[in-house]
Order: C-alpha cells, then sequence, then structure tokens
C-alpha cells in the first residue's frame, strides 16, 4: 500500500454502506482493497503511481449530501469527511460498462492463443462488465510488436494502454525504457527507436500486464495458467532469497512468478530470478553418475559411483591422513546439504570446508558471535538516511535490494560508495568515491579518521597502518565522510568487490570500524543464496555446526596448498572461485576431484574424476537462510531429470557407506531441525574490530577489478538460455580507463589479451573513465572469462592487434 | 357387469386374440431390425464417434493449442504440449486422446474456437496391442485429411443451430 | 527551414542551448519546470534538423533538460507538428478539419495527392515535398479551406492556387 495510506489522520467516509475511519490522502481504491470491497481496475497499481487512464475504476461520489454530477475514477480520487462511495451503483456501473465497451473496440479475440488467457484481468472484467456482442463493426487496429529482448514477448495489438509497464521501468527500475508514443487512438506502448528493454528488473512487468501484450518469451505458448500448480520456492540466486511461487506442469517447472512478501521482495523479483529455471531443463544436465578411468568417462549406478566416492575417500585418508581431503561448497547449496557435508568431513576427520568461494582473505577467520549478513532489515533500507556502500554495486548482486537503495535515495537518503570503478547506478549517488582498488582501505581509514573527529572520539591508532589515499581526493573523503557522520538511520554495506577484494579482511575491518564509529548499522551483501546458512550448518573451516572452533584450511589455503582429494558441491570450478587458474592446477595435482553437480561442463569432465549428478533448483526439498536471518523452507517441484538426486540423499547414503555415525535422516525437515537447534538464537554479526589488521602491500603494475556478471553468478544462471542472450550476458570486454600507460596506441574495439599466471586470454577493449588508472574492469561468471586467475588481483595487458 | 365381461373374455379367449392381432399386424409391417453390418442405421450430422484433428483448406492445421479441449474433458482423456513453431504460430506438439478414457461426450468439440478436434461418424474400430488406444496428432490429423468432405458438410448441417 | 534531410551533427550548438534557456527562464527551476521546456526545445531543435527530429538531436534534448530520452520521445510522437521520420524539404499541411472541410478541403487534398503523385502522409520522390497527414485545424476557419507550407498559411484555397504556391516551393 501506498505511504499516504500510513497517515495517522483519519477521516470518516461510507462506502457501500459501511461507514468506516480511514487514513486522510488515501484513495478510495486503496481503502476498497482493504476493505475487501472489489473496484474493478487496469491501470491501478498499489506499487505505482496513478495515472487515472483506464477509468475502469470509476464510482459514484457524493460529497455533502449532494452527488458530484460525474462519477470519480477511485484511484486518484482521496477520501474527505462525510464522502459516500457507492462502487456498485447502477451509475458507477453503467459508467463502467461503458469504459469497458471502449477497451474492447481494438482488442483482438484472439484469447484462445494469448498466453494471459485464463489469467487475464480484461478476460475477467469482460465476463462481469463486457457487453454479450460488440457493437463496434469497423476495423480493429493493429499495432506492429517490437523486439524487446530474449526475455519479453510482445503482442502489443493487445495493449490497453493501461501504462503500468511505462510507470514500472520509470519509478520502480529507474530506466524509463517504455513510453507512450503517439496520441488518441494510435497511442503505442514502446520505445520508438527499437532499442528494447535491458533493466534487471524487465520481467515485472510481464506481471504487470492486465493484458497479454507483454508475456514471457521463454513460457511462449507452454502452458496454460489453469492448468499449472503452484508451489511456494525460494529464489537461489542472492543473499535475499526472493519468494517465488514455481508454476509447475507434469513435473517440469513452466515458470517462475513472484509471491508477495513485503519483509524481502515485495511483489517483484529480478530477471535471474524469473528465468533461471531454465537452467534445470538445459541439455547440458548432468543425467547418470560419471566415473573416470584415464580419460574415458563411464556411466556407472549410483550404488558403484558412490562406492566409489566413499574408497575415495577412505584411500585418500588411510595414504595421506584426514587433513588431505578438501571440501568446496557454493554458497547457494542448502542448509541440508551444507550441514551434511559438514558432518561427513568432520566424521573423516578434516576441517578443510569452505563456502566462501570468492573470498580473497581469509585473515579475520569467521564470527564466532554470528552469521554474516545485514543488521539493517531489508524493508528498512528504504527508510534509510544513509547508506554507505563499500565494494558494492547492488544493481547487479541483489536487484531488489537494489531497489530498496533506490527508494531510499528517492526519498531524500543520501547513499554513497567506495568503489573501485564506477557504475550505472539507477539512481544518484549523493556522493561517491572511486579509488584504485589497491587504495580502497587506505580511502577506508582516511573516511574512519574523518569519522572520528567528526563524532569527536578519539582516532583508533589502528588507523595510522593505512597511508592517505592519493587517487581519491581528500575533499571527496571529507564530503562523504561527514554524511556518514551525521544524524539519521545509517548503514554501511559492503558487497562482492569487498568480498573478492585482495584485502577484503582491511575492509570488513575498517567498514566495522566506521559502522562503530558513525553509529551506523554494518551488513554483508554475502554471496549467494546461503551464506548465512554455511555458518549455521559449520561449513566453514573454523566453525563447527555445533559452535565449536576448529582450524581447518580455507578455499583459498585449500588452493594454494593443494590437498590429495577435493569434494566440490554445485560449483563450476572455472567459474565460481575467486581464482579458477589456482583451482586448476590444485585439482591437476590431486587424486581425486568428486564433483556434486547438476550440470555437464567440459571443465568439470577435464577437472574431476567422479562427476554425481545432482537434483537442481526445484528437484530438492531444502532451507536458506537469507542475510536477514530468515529460515526459508522450500519443496521440490518436480522429479530430478535422469539419475540426479538431492544432495541430502546422496550425502545420506554416502554417509551410510563411510558407515558415519547418525546418518539415518529420512527428510530434509530432520537435517533442518538438528541445524536449527545447534544455532539456537544465533544472529547476525559484524567483524571482530578488537584486533587490528596490517595492511597488505597491494603494489602491482595492473590489477584486475570485478564481480560474477549479473547471469553468471551461479551454476543454474549460466546455463539458462535466455538470460545468455541477454545483453548483459555476453562475452566480457576489458574496460581501462583511455588515460592508462597501457592503452597507448590501443583504440576502443581492438583486441588485448589479459594474462594471469598460466592462464591468458583475448578481450574487447573499450574505455571509461570511471575506471581508476592502473587497474581494469573485466567481470567473472562469463563464457569468455572461464579458467582466467583472480577476478580481483594482478594481471598483464598486452595488446593482441585489432578487431577489425 | 364387469364379472359377466370377464366370464366371456375368458370363454372366448378374446385377449389372445388382442395378442395375436398385435403380432399379425407386425408380421406384415415394414420390419425395424437392421442386418448389420449389411445394412447400417442412419447416422446423425451430430454423431460423436472416433476423433480427428481438422485442417484448413490450404492445408494449415487448425489446432491453435489452446487446451480448451482438454480443459473441458470430464474424463482426463486429452493431452497436449504445445510451443512456439518456427513461424511464431502457437501449435501443439503432441495431441494425445485415451480412447479407453474418453466418454464421447463432444464437449471437446464444443469447446473448440477453431472446429479443429471433431468427433467423426465413425464407431467401428479396435485395438489389438496395449497402447493402441492412445490415438497421436499424426494419426488424429490423417482422419480428419480422410474424412474432411463429410466433416465439412456435418458442420455445415449443424451451423444453423449453434 | 535549412532544406535537408541529412542529419545535423548530433549534440545541441551554443545557439540552440542559448534559446532553450532563454525558454527555461519562463519555467519554474525544477525538474517538472525543465519538463515544461521540452516542446520550446523541440521546436528549436527541429528548425535545425531539415525538418524533422533524428534520434540524435531528441537524445541530446533529453540530455540537456536531464529527462529520459524516453520522455522526449514521447512529446514529439505526440504532437503532429513534430516529424520524427525524414520529411520533404517542404511540409505542407492541408487542414481537413470541419470548417475547410465544408469549404471543400478534401478536393483540395485530392488534387494536392494527384498534382505531386503521393498521398498524405508521403514525401515526393525528388524529396521536395512532404504532405502532412492529418491535419488538424489550424485556426484560420475565416480563411477556409486552408494550408500551411512550411511556416506560412495560405487561405482561400483553390487548385489554381495550389499549382501556383506548390510550383514555388524549390
Amino acid at each position: 500500500m501506498s505511504a499516504v495510506v500510513e497517515n495517522t489522520e483519519k477521516v470518516s467516509i461510507e462506502i457501500d454502506g459501511q461507514t468506516v475511519e480511514v487514513p486522510k490522502g488515501a484513495s478510495i481504491i486503496a481503502v476498497a482493497d482493504e476493505l475487501g470491497i472489489d473496484i474493478p481496475r487496469f491501470c491501478y497499481h498499489s506499487k505505482l503511481s496513478a495515472p487515472a487512464n483506464c477509468r475502469m475504476c470509476l464510482v459514484d461520489v457524493e460529497m455533502g449530501g449532494r452527488p458530484v454530477p460525474k462519477p470519480l475514477p477511485a484511484c486518484i480520487t482521496t477520501v474527505a469527511e462525510g464522502m459516500v462511495v457507492r462502487t456498485a451503483s447502477e451509475r458507477a456501473l453503467k459508467a463502467q460498462q461503458g469504459v469497458m465497451e471502449f477497451l474492447l473496440i481494438n482488442h483482438p479475440l484472439d484469447c484462445p492463443i494469448c498466453d494471459q488467457g485464463g489469467e487475464c484481468e480484461l478476460q475477467d472484467l469482460a465476463l462481469g462488465y463486457g457487453r454479450s456482442v460488440s457493437r463496434f463493426v469497423e476495423r480493429k487496429r493493429v499495432v506492429k510488436d517490437e523486439n524487446l529482448g530474449p526475455l519479453i514477448a510482445t503482442e502489443m495489438t493487445r495493449c490497453i494502454h493501461c501504462t503500468r509497464c511505462v510507470r514500472f521501468l520509470d519509478e520502480i527500475a529507474g530506466t524509463s525504457e517504455l513510453g507512450a508514443m503517439h496520441r488518441g487512438e494510435h497511442t503505442e506502448i514502446g520505445t520508438l527507436v527499437g532499442d528494447g528493454v535491458h533493466s534487471e528488473l524487465s520481467g515485472n512487468i510481464i506481471d504487470l500486464c492486465p493484458v497479454g501484450a507483454l508475456t514471457s518469451r521463454p513460457y511462449r505458448f507452454t502452458a496454460r495458467a489453469w492448468e499449472m500448480t503452484s508451489h511456494a520456492g525460494i529464489a537461489p540466486h542472492d543473499c535475499l532469497g526472493s519468494n517465488i511461487e514455481l508454476h509447475q506442469l507434469r513435473g517440469r517447472i513452466k515458470r517462475v512468478v513472484p509471491r508477495d512478501n513485503e519483509a524481502i521482495n515485495e511483489c517483484w523479483i529480478s530477471d535471474r530470478d524469473r528465468f533461471s529455471y531454465e537452467g534445470v531443463v538445459s541439455e547440458d544436465r548432468l543425467l547418470a553418475p560419471l566415473l573416470r578411468e584415464g580419460n574415458q568417462w563411464h556411466e556407472v549406478d549410483w550404488q558403484t559411483a558412490l562406492e566409489a566416492v566413499a574408497n575415495a575417500l577412505r584411500d585418500t585418508v588411510d595414504a595421506h591422513g584426514a587433513d588431505a581431503v578438501g571440501c568446496l561448497i557454493s554458497p547457494s547449496a542448502t542448509t541440508e546439504e551444507m550441514a551434511l557435508h559438514s558432518l561427513l568431513m568432520r566424521a573423516l576427520g578434516s576441517d578443510n570446508i569452505d563456502t566462501r568461494l570468492q573470498r580473497a582473505d581469509f585473515r579475520d577467520g569467521t564470527s564466532t558471535e554470528g552469521f554474516p549478513g545485514l543488521e539493517t532489515a531489508f524493508s528498512k533500507l528504504d527508510s534509510q538516511d544513509v547508506v554507505l556502500l563499500i565494494g558494492a554495486y547492488p544493481r547487479h548482486e541483489q536487484p531488489l535490494l537494489n531497489h530498496r537503495l533506490r527508494k531510499a535515495a528517492l526519498a531524500g537518503g543520501k547513499v554513497l560508495a567506495i568503489n573501485p570503478c564506477g557504475f550505472d547506478w539507477n539512481f544518484d549517488l549523493a556522493q561517491q568515491a572511486i579509488a584504485h582498488v589497491g587504495e580502497l582501505p587506505a580511502v577506508l581509514a582516511a573516511v574512519a579518521r574523518v569519522v572520528a573527529r567528526e563524532k569527536g572520539t578519539t582516532e583508533p591508532a589502528a588507523l595510522a597502518a593505512w597511508k592517505a589515499p592519493t587517487t581519491v581526493s581528500s575533499e571527496t573523503i571529507e564530503k562523504l565522510a561527514v554524511i556518514v557522520a551525521g544524524e539519521g538511520k545509517k548503514t554501511i554495506l559492503l558487497g562482492a568487490l569487498a568480498e573478492g577484494h585482495p584485502a577484503g579482511a582491511e575492509l570488513r575491518y575498517l567498514g566495522a570500524l566506521i559502522a562503530e564509529l558513525s553509529g551506523a548499522g554494518y551488513g554483508a551483501l554475502t554471496p549467494g543464496a546461503n551464506s548465512a546458512g554455511a555458518w549455521l550448518a559449520g561449513a566453514l573451516p573454523d566453525r563447527r555446526a555445533d559452535g565449536s572452533a576448529a582450524n581447518g584450511l580455507d578455499a583459498k589455503a585449500m588452493l594454494s596448498d593443494p590437498r590429495k582429494a577435493y569434494v566440490l558441491h554445485g560449483l563450476e570450478p572455472d567459474h565460481d572461485l575467486q581464482d579458477p587458474q589456482l583451482a586448476e592446477q590444485a585439482f591437476a595435482a590431486a587424486e581425486h576431484v568428486i564433483a556434486f553437480s547438476s550440470w555437464d561442463t567440459p571443465a568439470l569432465r577435464q577437472q574431476a574424476s567422479i562427476l554425481l549428478p545432482l537434483a537442481a533448483f526445484g528437484e530438492t526439498a531444502g532451507t536458506f537462510v537469507n542475510a536477514n536471518g530468515h529460515w526459508q523452507i522450500f519443496g521440490g517441484v518436480g522429479q530430478p531429470l535422469g539419475e540426479a538426486r538431492p544432495g541430502w540423499r546422496v550425502l545420506r547414503v554416502l554417509g551410510n557407506i563411510l558407515e558415519t555415525p547418525g546418518f539415518d535422516y529420512e527428510a530434509p525437515d530432520q537435517i533442518h531441525a538438528e541445524v536449527k537447534a545447534q544455532a539456537g538464537e544465533a544472529a547476525v554479526a559484524r567483524p571482530s574490530i578488537e584486533n587490528a589488521l596490517t595492511p597488505l602491500d597491494a603494489s602491482a603494475d595492473m590489477q584486475r577489478v570485478g564481480i560474477l556478471g549479473l547471469y553468471g553468478v551461479d551454476a543454474l544462471s549460466r546455463h539458462a538460455p535466455s538470460l545468455q542472450a541477454t545483453d548483459q550476458a555476453q562475452p566480457a570486454e576489458v574496460v581501462l580507463n583511455p588515460a592508462d600507460e597501457v592503452v597507448k596506441g590501443l583504440s576502443e574495439g581492438d583486441k588485448v589479451s589479459v594474462t594471469q599466471s598460466a592462464a591468458s586470454q583475448t578481450f574487447i577493449v573499450r574505455f571509461d573513465n570511471r575506471v581508476p588508472v592502473g587497474s581494469f574492469w573485466l567481470p567473472g561468471g562469463l563464457e569468455n572469462t572461464a579458467g582466467l586467475g583472480p577476478m580481483n588481483g594482478p594481471a598483464t595487458l598486452v595488446a593482441a592487434g585489432t578487431s577489425a | 357387469m364387469q364379472a359377466v365381461k370377464s366370464f366371456f373374455d375368458t370363454f372366448l379367449l378374446t385377449e389372445l386374440l388382442k395378442g395375436m392381432k398385435l403380432t399379425g399386424k407386425h408380421l406384415f409391417e415394414a420390419k425395424y431390425t437392421l442386418e448389420y453390418p449389411e445394412e447400417k442405421a442412419p447416422q446423425s450430422p451430430r454423431f460423436r464417434g472416433l476423433h480427428a484433428l481438422r485442417r484448413y483448406p490450404n492445408g494449415e492445421e487448425r489446432c491453435i493449442a489452446c487446451k480448451l479441449c482438454e480443459a473441458v474433458c470430464p474424463a482426463l482423456a486429452i493431452t497436449i504440449e504445445s510451443e512456439q513453431r518456427d513461424d511464431g504460430t502457437r501449435r501443439t506438439t503432441r495431441y494425445d486422446i485415451d480412447l479407453f478414457k474418453c466418454i464421447y461426450c463432444g464437449f471437446c468439440e464444443e469447446s473448440c474456437p477453431v472446429d479443429s478436434i471433431v468427433e467423426t461418424r465413425i464407431h467401428e474400430y479396435h485395438f489389438e496391442q496395449r497402447g493402441e488406444q492412445i490415438i497421436r496428432k499424426p494419426e488424429l490429423l490423417a482422419m480428419g485429411e480422410k474424412y474432411e468432405a463429410q466433416l465439412a458438410e456435418d458442420r455445415m448441417a449443424d451451423a444453423p443451430y449453434r | 527551414m535549412s532544406g535537408t534531410a541529412e542529419p545535423i551533427e548530433a549534440g545541441l550548438t551554443e545557439q540552440e542551448r542559448a534559446e532553450i534557456d532563454a525558454w527555461l527562464t519562463r519555467f519554474p527551476d525544477s525538474p517538472e519546470g525543465k519538463r515544461s521546456a521540452v516542446i520550446p526545445a523541440l521546436h528549436i531543435v527541429q528548425h535545425n534538423s531539415g525538418g524533422w527530429l533524428p534520434r540524435a538531436r531528441m537524445d541530446a534534448v533529453a540530455e540537456y533538460l536531464e529527462l529520459a530520452p524516453t520522455r522526449v520521445y514521447e512529446v514529439a510522437t505526440f504532437y503532429g507538428m513534430f516529424d520524427v521520420e525524414p520529411v520533404g524539404r517542404h511540409k505542407v499541411n492541408i487542414c481537413t478539419n470541419i470548417s475547410c472541410m465544408l469549404r471543400g478541403s478534401n478536393e483540395i487534398v485530392a488534387y494536392a495527392e494527384k498534382k505531386l503523385g503521393i498521398r498524405l502522409g508521403e514525401t515526393t520522390s525528388d524529396g521536395r515535398i512532404t504532405l502532412k497527414r492529418e491535419e488538424e485545424c489550424l485556426a484560420a476557419c475565416a480563411g477556409a479551406p486552408m494550408m500551411l507550407v512550411d511556416e506560412v498559411y495560405y487561405t482561400e484555397l483553390t487548385p489554381e492556387k495550389i499549382d501556383q504556391i506548390l510550383d514555388e516551393l524549390e
């Protein structure tokens, strides 16, 4: 409901005979919705502005005992003391029927082939308000379709010009890509110039469209609304855990739509959450367990495969000790899978288990207090006065969290960013500091010093360790820090660039210090869907599920100090790790690499020795704990493809084969209950600021900066064809500052080869002033970045000729 | 009086004669019995027999995969899968009717917005193998092609009443 | 009118900026105020762009007025006096609204169409004249039937007058 309705001042109105006290300034339609009185509407949406252009919500209004001469649109008429509203009087009904007749004049009668058929607002209301036979005998208008991209199909002849899509892209997505072109009967919704729609939230206009003008392209013509069953689910791509509905037909997910949850995703979901389901039925799915013999892969049954796994693990432990086994788990695995992996590794005697695949700096270890996440509730982010983003681009990392920040910025809040390069924000940052990646800790230290001064507290002695930054002006730092030190509700958020930063521990330490000094909330925008669950399930080298401390090797140490056997769960080694090159070398030297994977990729075939087919998204039940600490349980929707099986089942059987005590779980809820009992009241905790860190020497000639691409964050989205066809998933390019030394003689579009340790790859060059000299932007998770070295770390650039 | 009449009726076998009269009458009247299969009863244009999928005169299949027949089928005998054909139109990739489930109610025909799924006048068929009772899209289309003339004529005959 | 259909340079010239600035002073200094200046700004830009609005020029207006380009496209397509497709060197607008229609504008349109060999909404093959489609009342009913050629009104039209006016256009 819109903000106006929260007014505490009340007025008394009569609506359909009921006398009610309602907030002053609310619209009649909002009040009626609250009371359960149904007013027909097309253009009105509680989350969007009301333009009153469909005129379907006309109601009869009486003020001061005198009827208003004409019916009024309920969506923009605000309530007033003594107002009498009749939503279904003869005059109101006549007006609504008249509007419906006009709407149907140009609407084609193609419901049987329309994907909206059966869930169409126009169809539903036409049943109630439409005439059985049209009086319009002239020709209907036809509108040419426009290509809006690989996600949204158009059938613009069906459009009734409610402009919900236009307003969504304007007000919520902030991209203003669609408009109402031409006028009157010739009005057409489109871009005019044919650029398409590229917002990361664009899929929501499919849901908003009250007719079948905008429909889902991947879903096109594959099912009808009435034949699918709906299952509650949780989106597996980011730390929000957006609530979704999976629509299933004969065991296959046909589409994903949002499920309202005001605390998390409101009524929206990102395109990544909406279209990634296509990856489930991707041609690359791994359908049976595979064993490698020499260079040959053999399909085997589960029993054989699991015995091979058990033998491999036992042999390794016997020959090299338990410490020679390492386990790397995707941060988007379910809590249950993480818990069982954790138990299994600990039963083998090894603590080498980690889910922080993108982290580069482990000096600060793991908090014993609580899990990483946001202290500020997602729903409170909209009303923050100050939000400081450190190494974060939430528009790609957590699109719906970015929407909250946008709301905060539009409401007058100040969103600040300290980043190693500039990004395409869809709102105005109040202040931005773009520093060379190596200087990020120094910038934070400088900010902390100003905040301490502003707050009148003594400057913490540890800050002296960082020199003053040279790539950001002290004025910028001063301006930014003064805002951070100011009054109001404040939050500091660290994102993926901080997570992957070579001195990430310093950023976390300094971020927590600034939070402490300024009195702001602290938050980590954790990678994957379940980083909090990993902490709770003890899938970390220094924390077991029961909370006891351990001393295993972290994700980086496990690879830089190679183990003899690895267990990989739900990850693609050439994309999901901070340093795929290091991983490739470690896996090549290992005796056994056991990979649980839903997809069969060339990299896995090359690097693994046993492949176990894992049930994918929607095929397995489990729990995700989001960055606010909400435990969200979801069920499996369809049968896993081929021989794939849910991870918890496979691990349970593996535990039995290895004769691990306590592996008798019959349902994921038992594992869930066990983890929950051990977790107790665990909550979000910020990094400790007790032990100061000393700065790393980050001097390198050229530093690569990157995060996983919008549609390359995990295996599921990488295997979803429609997402991969979008502009955001096109091959990565090297983005450089045109003033950089290395670009001398290069021009945009030329090729440059990027070398990181043993790996080398050629990319197209693009110039951007927002990338500091001495660094270049190159994201990960994209097809042409597979197998390179660290996403954030040194690299050598050499010109590799022109593209022409 | 009744008693007297009853006495004479018993005595004179009038009831027997009445019965004989009826029998005799039918003996010489036209017969209702048909010598099936040599002789066949006339069928209504609305006869509901085996199913078929029709095509337009230009050869294009009529079915647009709206799935109304699948939804309306009270016996759940119809299974449809659909997708976008290369030319952008909505088409079925699978159209199965399980004839064991089908109760020949004709709802599918009734619900079809494009007169695609129809019931022909064919009522004489059998299956020899398990699984044969499921007729698939190619068979249904072949039926439609084969009996198109009759089907079109029947739809025309019924058109004034629809 | 500069008399060319070639897209002009993309950005705004100093002159254009000054003219738009003059309009901006008439509106409140707010985002809404800037939005109000879209129509005059588009007139200025169209005048200097061969009588139509190439995309790059509309984008330049959007950038200058700090609006989303789409908002500018909406305005440009809404009003009949803006053209977003290339036009001929001269735009001929024959009024077809009621007063002119009663005074025989239909015959005038038919005559002009026949004379130029094009229909309403089309441009002659030599790029000389565009006949605008569905021209609405131009507020010169006293002289109906009338037409607007580029920025000049011609009233009391007859086929002879049409001949004379159109033949004089370069």
